[in-house]
C-alpha cells in the first residue's frame, strides 16, 4: 500500500474523466502562462527591463561582491551552527540532570532563548549591550544571538532524540559497568544523533534565514551587500530578485540534503 | 526589579499595545495563510501537471526565502513595479505567504498518514474524488497536523518581530524595545519585559495546541 494517495484518487480515470483532465490541464497551463506574461509585461511597463538595471550582472565585480556577501552569510551561519551544536549539548545535559538546581535553570534558559525572536536578541546585542559596556564586532552581534536561540532549539531536538532511544540501552550500559555519564555519551547519545541528523540539518535552513538580519547590524552578508549594490545602481527589483533567488537556492540545497540524510536506510 | 517597575510605570500602556499588535499580526497572517495553504494542498492533489509544477515551485520558494528578504522585496521593490502596498498589509502578506507554504508542506505530510485503503473504499462506494478529499482525506490530515501547525503558529508569532524593520505607525514588541533602548538607558529591563511577553504567548499557544492535539489525535 505504498501508492501515493493522489495516484489512487485519480489513478484509474474513465475515458471521459481523462478528457476532462486533459482539457483542464491545458486550460491551467494557458492561464499560468498568461499570468507569467502579465508579470513580465508589468516589468516592461514599469521600465524594469531596461538594460541599465540588468547590465551590471554581466560584470564579474558584481558577482564577486555578491559572492563575498554569500561567504559572509555562510561564515556567520557556520559559526552559529557550531556554537549551537555544542551549547545545545550543554543545555541538554542540564535539562536531563537529576539535580533540580541544574535542571530548572536549564529549562528556563531553553524556554527563554527558544521563545524570544532572534531579531530581539540581535537588537539586545546591537542596542542594549554597547551602552552597558559590552562591545562586540558586527560579526558577533549577528552570530551570537543566532547561536544562542538555535542552541535552545537544538537542545530540544537532542532531547527528542535521546527520549527515542529505548530505555533498555541505558540499563544494559549500566549493567555492563559503565558509569551513567559513559552510558549517556558512549551509548545513548550517538544513537540519538542518528535519529535527529535530518532535523539538525533542517535547522540549518533557519540559521541561514536568520543571518539575513545581518543588515540590521551592518555585517557584510548577502542582504547587506545587496543594499550596497542597490545604492550604487538604483536597481531595487533586479538585485532583490537575484538575492532572493540565491537564498532560495542555498536553503533548497540544505533541505534536499536533510531529506537525503533522512531517507530510510536498510 | 525597581528598574522593571519604573519602566512599566513609564511604558506600561505601550507594552500592552505592543503585545496586542503582536497578537493581531499573528492572527491576521495565520488565518489567511492557513486557508491559502489548504487551497494549495488540495490543488496540488489534482492530476494537472502544469498546476502541480507551479504550486510545487510556490511552496519551495516561500518555504526557503528568508521572511525579511520577502518583506523588503514587497515593501521596497514592488513600488518600482507600480505595486504599492501599505506597511502593515505588507507584513501580513509576507507572513501569510510564508505560513501558507509551510502549511501546504505539513498538510501534504498529514495526507500521507491517511491509509490508501480508505480512499479505495470511498471510491468503491461511488464517491467522487473531490468529495473524498473534502470528507475523507482532509479531516484526517488536519487532525494529524495539529502539532506541526502549533509550532508553525509559534514561529509565526516570533516572526512578527520583523514588522520592526519597516516604518510602522504602531509598534509591536520588538520595535518597542528598540525604541526604548535608543531613547533611554532602560534597554535591559525593556528587553526582559518583552521577552517575558513573547515566552508567555508562546507557552499559551503551545498549551492550547497540546489540548487540541489531545482531542484531535487519531490513534492508529
Amino acid at each position: 500500500m505504498s501508492r501515493p494517495l493522489d495516484d489512487i484518487l485519480f489513478g484509474t480515470p474513465s475515458p471521459r474523466a481523462q478528457a476532462v483532465t486533459q482539457v483542464a490541464s491545458v486550460t491551467a497551463a494557458v492561464l499560468l502562462l498568461l499570468l507569467a506574461a502579465g508579470i513580465v509585461f508589468r516589468f516592461h511597463s514599469a521600465g524594469q527591463l531596461d538594460a541599465r538595471f540588468w547590465e551590471f550582472f554581466a560584470w564579474p565585480t558584481t558577482w564577486s561582491f555578491l559572492g563575498r556577501g554569500l561567504l559572509g552569510t555562510l561564515a556567520s551561519a557556520a559559526m552559529a551552527a557550531v556554537i549551537a551544536l555544542a551549547l545545545g549539548l550543554v543545555l541538554l545535559v542540564g535539562r536531563l540532570a537529576r539535580l533540580r538546581l541544574v535542571r530548572w535553570p536549564s529549562i528556563v534558559a531553553i524556554e527563554f532563548l527558544r521563545g524570544t525572536p532572534t531579531l530581539l536578541l540581535i537588537y539586545v546585542c546591537f542596542l542594549v549591550l554597547p551602552p552597558a559596556g559590552v562591545k562586540l564586532s558586527t560579526y558577533w552581534m549577528l552570530t551570537l544571538p543566532i547561536a544562542l536561540s538555535t542552541a535552545a532549539v537544538v537542545a530540544e531536538v537532542y532531547r527528542a532524540g535521546v527520549l527515542a532511544v529505548p530505555r533498555g540501552q541505558t540499563d544494559a550500559a549500566r549493567s555492563l559497568g559503565l558509569t551513567e555519564a559513559q552510558g549517556f555519551f558512549l551509548v545513548v547519545f550517538p544513537q540519538a544523533l542518528r535519529y535527529i541528523v535530518p532535523a539538525l540539518v533542517a535547522q540549518l535552513v533557519i540559521v541561514v534565514k536568520d543571518t539575513t538580519f545581518g543588515y540590521v547590524v551592518t555585517y557584510g552578508e548577502l542582504m547587506q551587500n545587496a543594499k550596497v549594490l542597490i545604492a550604487n545602481y538604483h536597481a531595487l527589483v533586479p538585485v532583490y530578485l537575484v538575492v532572493a533567488l540565491l537564498y532560495c537556492l542555498v536553503n533548497y540545497a540544505i533541505s534536499k540534503a536533510s531529506k537525503w540524510l533522512g531517507r530510510p536506510m536498510h | 526589579m525597581g528598574d522593571v517597575s519604573r519602566l512599566l510605570a513609564d511604558y506600561g500602556p505601550a507594552f500592552g499595545q505592543a503585545l496586542f499588535l503582536t497578537w493581531k499580526l499573528t492572527v491576521l497572517s495565520f488565518v489567511p495563510g492557513f486557508l491559502l495553504g489548504m487551497a494549495v494542498t488540495v490543488l496540488r492533489l489534482l492530476p494537472l501537471p502544469p498546476l502541480r509544477f507551479v504550486l510545487t515551485g510556490y511552496v519551495e520558494i516561500f518555504r526557503n526565502i528568508p521572511s525579511v528578504a520577502l518583506l523588503i522585496f514587497i515593501v521596497f521593490a514592488l513600488p518600482d513595479l507600480e505595486v504599492v502596498i501599505d506597511y502593515e498589509p505588507s507584513v501580513i502578506l509576507t507572513l501569510a505567504l510564508v505560513c501558507s507554504a509551510f502549511t501546504a508542506d505539513y498538510l501534504r505530510a498529514g495526507i500521507n498518514t491517511v491509509p490508501g485503503g480508505q480512499v479505495e473504499a470511498a471510491l468503491s462506494l461511488g464517491m467522487r474524488p473531490m468529495r473524498i478529499i473534502a470528507s475523507v482525506i482532509l479531516p484526517q490530515a488536519l487532525r494529524a497536523v495539529v502539532q506541526p501547525m502549533t509550532s508553525l503558529l509559534i514561529a509565526l508569532m516570533l516572526s512578527t518581530s520583523l514588522a520592526s524593520q519597516v516604518p510602522f505607525p504602531g509598534r509591536e514588541l520588538t520595535a518597542l524595545v528598540s525604541k526604548i533602548a535608543t531613547d533611554s538607558a532602560a534597554g535591559i529591563p525593556a528587553f526582559a519585559v518583552a521577552a517575558t511577553l513573547y515566552v508567555a504567548t508562546g507557552l499559551l499557544i503551545a498549551w492550547a495546541g497540546a489540548a487540541l492535539e489531545k482531542k484531535a489525535r487519531i490513534l492508529r
